[in-house]
């Protein structure tokens, strides 16, 4: 009793007056969602679901990102030389190629090294002995300077292809290309998710709040009846929207977190396979931040929009 | 000072209130009686800003109200202590909290509102059930307890509907001393009520409306 006494005192003497007032408005929302676990825990699985959906869509094209920016930018040829050049027109070639301003490197793969690439990476070795010469022809390959910009790199891809000599040229970089804008359409379809998602989430939890205003109509009446201000009936339930936001952000990052650990084992196989120092990225701070002040913000709005929609009401009777 | 000069409240064509004069003195303890749908709950409605006239104007301490809206609203009424025929208590909160909401909505400190609370419950005879559930109390106990929310703020005026209309004659009579106890240290005090038995013993003002007019008791 003197303790609290003491504490009161204190606290009145450091705490302004609307402090109080707000921690007096949260601790009785608090409670009040204690009273009612179940139901307050389904709401923190409403919010942490339609959350950890689009977050972990997020997660996933960052990786794939990540992964696409390890490789090497510049767009790459491949010249396949015709039947008729032998190696040491495949290196005057390679040559007079080097000194155009936009090649940075070319290389040479002269078809016996090819071939035994071809073997060793296929194992096919019964099957290509037995063909009665090597089938594979020379070939150059042929990098660009970083600076070089995309429409060049067509236009040099025609004069590679008019050279004495080319069969065909291949546009190694294309699949890479091809999955940059792939992953590009992705990025705004998680977008285009997340702000579905988000308004969803905003719809429900508005419905879930409106109930919760409604069902403390008496309360709303009375004070806004003694003389209490629209802010003040509106705070227990602006703090209630808090909590959801605050319980359901977090439970969403929990979700988060073992969504990775689910698949960190598979993705990370992967990555082996394909010989990449790459791994999964797991979800920064930021992410878990994000999460908590996204779900914040939206209970806040639905809560703000409950208040509105009840105020509105009861100012036409 | 409460004006009331030429005040109409109509629905579509019926007329809860018609050209009404009214005036109560600082201090004044009045009642407001009437038939069934005389007009004595629109008369406070208008006073509260829970209604507004369709003509005329009202006046409180010489001041226009019916202009106002928003936030001024809020710190307008917060100068009246208002009673209910069915006390509105909340019931998720013990008697203290009820007590307590005018204060907080005032913005006064956790110690004075403890004090305070304590002192109108001690006036209404209640000081042993702050910490009771008001759902617990009797009907006369709760309407006490709704007194002493209307009166915790020391507001200048003191408005009740039907404050008596649940309880029997001893009751009501008990509750009506309560008020002329408030009235007494300088509140004034406007209470509808049609429970002319009880009114009649008291020696106040009596204002009588009949289909939304004044038909006895001076307009001042
Ligand atoms: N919202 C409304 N719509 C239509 N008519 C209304 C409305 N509110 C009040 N009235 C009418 O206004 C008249 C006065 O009503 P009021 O509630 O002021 O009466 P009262 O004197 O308080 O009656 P009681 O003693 O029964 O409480 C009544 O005839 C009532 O029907
Ligand atoms: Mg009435």
């Amino acid at each position: 009793m003197k303790i609290s006494l003491l504490r009161e005192r204190l606290l009145w003497r450091w705490w302004p007056v609307w402090l109080l007032q707000h921690q007096s408005a949260a601790a009785s929302s608090w409670k009040k969602l204690q009273g009612r676990p179940l139901s307050t825990f389904m709401t923190w699985l409403l919010v942490a679901l339609s959350l950890a959906l689009p977050a972990s869509l997020l997660l996933t094209v960052n990786n794939l990102n990540s992964v696409t920016s390890h490789f090497e930018r510049p767009p790459q040829f491949s010249l396949l030389l015709t039947e008729q050049m032998d190696l040491d027109d495949a290196t005057h070639l390679q040559q007079a190629i080097t000194n155009w301003p936009e090649v940075a490197r070319v290389k040479l793969i002269p078809r016996d090294e090819a071939l035994s690439q071809f073997i060793a990476l296929t194992g096919l070795n019964p099957l290509l002995e037995s063909l009665p010469r090597n089938p594979l022809p020379h070939t150059l390959l042929v990098s660009l300077h970083n600076t070089a910009p995309e429409k060049d790199s067509t236009l040099l891809a025609k004069r590679l292809e008019s050279s004495n000599g080319v069969d065909q040229v291949v546009l190694d970089t294309l699949w890479m290309i091809r999955l940059e804008e792939g992953l590009r359409a992705a990025s705004r379809w998680v977008l285009a998710v997340g702000a579905m998602m988000l308004l969803t989430t905003v719809l429900a939890l508005g419905n879930i709040l409106r109930l919760t205003v409604v069902a403390r109509g008496d309360e709303i009446l009375v004070v806004r009846l003694i003389g209490g201000s629209s802010a003040f009936a509106r705070r227990p339930f602006l703090y209630t929207g808090l909590w959801y936001g605050l319980g359901g952000g977090a439970l969403g990052a929990v979700m988060l977190w073992l969504f990775c650990g689910w698949l960190a084992g598979p993705v990370n196989a992967l990555f082996i396979l394909y010989e990449s120092q790459q791994r999964l990225q797991w979800p920064g701070i930021h992410y878990p931040l994000g999460l908590l002040a996204v779900a914040v913000v939206l209970g806040w709005i639905a809560s703000w929009m409950a208040c509105q929609r009840h105020f509105r009401q009861l100012d036409k009777q | 000072m409460i004006e009331f000069d030429r005040v109409s409240r109509r629905h579509g064509d019926q007329h809860a209130l018609r050209n009404l004069n009214l005036a109560v003195d600082q201090g004044e303890m009045t009642f407001l009686t009437g038939h069934s749908g005389a007009g004595k709950s629109t008369v406070l409605k208008l006073l509260l800003l829970l209604d507004r006239p369709t003509g005329g104007e009202i006046r409180v301490n010489g001041d226009r109200i019916t202009h106002l809206t928003g936030g001024a609203v809020a710190r307008y009424r917060r100068r009246f202590g208002v009673v209910f025929q069915d006390h509105r208590l909340l019931f998720d909160r013990s008697v203290h909290d009820n007590v307590a909401l005018p204060l907080e909505i005032a913005g006064f400190s956790p110690r004075d509102i403890t004090r305070r609370v304590r002192a109108a419950l001690d006036k209404v005879g209640l000081l042993a059930s702050e910490r009771a559930d008001p759902a617990s109390l009797s009907g006369g106990e709760q309407q006490r307890v709704g007194i002493a929310r209307a009166v915790v703020a020391r507001p200048e005026f003191l408005i009740a509907d039907e404050p008596t209309g649940n309880l029997d004659p001893q009751l009501s009579s008990e509750i009506m001393s309560l008020f002329e106890a408030f009235n007494q240290v300088g509140v004034t005090v406007l209470i509808a009520t049609h429970d002319m038995p009880l009114i009649c013993r008291l020696r106040h003002r009596i204002v009588t409306l009949s289909s939304g007019s004044l038909v006895a008791g001076d307009a001042s």
